[in-house]
């Protein structure tokens, strides 16, 4: 039996003081990045990684705001799922860069793997819950990501084979993947609505 | 694809969060089902049907047609 209870809009002060609060955490990451990125000897693909780390949680402290916020009647579905995969991903990009200041790599590295392996449980279970749109839009996003990924790494090989360009790290591929997966998971998202 | 679901939701004065729960999916599938950028599957078209108690070709129609 349906409730036949309309949606109830959100108040005027709601909304005010949604926006500042999420205004609040866009100006709290761009202070972070300043922070982080003021030390100009840093190379561009950690740079890369902290800008995409720091979306990543942005996004998802973004996310958890709204899905915290909004409308009781509206079910929460998959967003805590949601969440906790874009929050793993960027703490999992921080890690590499900054705990080895405080604790020895070894045990960094296996927290990683640690943290990998509760993103991948994380993941799996939103595919099984996700609606069939949801699991199309994540269907499109990682194809998006793959054949532009697949042909910029053929083209870079082909240039380094040919010793136009100098070699690039790992590290930096996985900035630029991470980088092109959040843009392609963007337009796969806004073809559907989702914003 | 067109379809009649935001009038046939309209109708019945249900929210789309009464519809989504009534199908089985998000609140955003149901909101890209009714602004067209989303086409169902042919599994979830019957659920459709069946939650408005109308046949297929009444709630979807071809936009080519």
């Amino acid at each position: 039996m349906m409730s036949e209870i309309q949606d109830r809009p959100r108040s005027l002060a709601a909304k005010v003081g949604l926006t500042v609060v999420l205004a609040g955490v866009g100006a709290f990451c761009g202070y972070g990045m300043a922070q982080l990125f003021k030390d100009h000897g840093a190379p561009w693909p950690d740079v890369l990684a902290v800008a995409m780390a720091v979306a990543l949680i942005a996004i998802g402290l973004m996310s958890a705001i709204v899905l915290f916020t909004r409308p009781s009647t509206i079910p929460k579905g998959c967003g805590v799922l949601q969440i906790a995969v874009f929050l793993l991903a960027g703490v999992m990009l921080l890690l590499p860069m900054y705990a080895p200041a405080a604790i020895a790599p070894d045990v960094v590295f296996g927290g990683i793997v640690l943290l990998l392996a509760t993103q991948t449980v994380a993941n799996v279970m939103l595919w099984r819950r996700a609606d069939e749109m949801l699991r199309q839009v994540m269907a499109e996003t990682s194809a998006i990501a793959f054949w532009a990924l697949q042909t910029a790494l053929f083209l870079y090989a082909a240039a380094e084979r040919l010793g136009m360009v100098d070699s690039i790290s790992a590290w930096a591929l996985m900035g630029i993947l991470m980088a092109v997966y959040l843009l392609a998971s963007i337009v796969a998202s806004a073809r559907r609505g989702i914003t | 694809m067109n379809n009649r679901l935001k009038v046939l939701r309209a109708e019945r004065n249900w929210s789309q969060a009464d519809l989504a729960a009534a199908l089985g999916v998000s609140r955003q599938t149901v909101n890209a089902l009714e602004t067209g950028r989303y086409d169902p599957s042919l599994p979830l078209a019957f659920k459709i049907a069946r939650v408005f108690e109308q046949p297929i070709e009444s709630i979807f129609s071809d936009s080519g047609a």
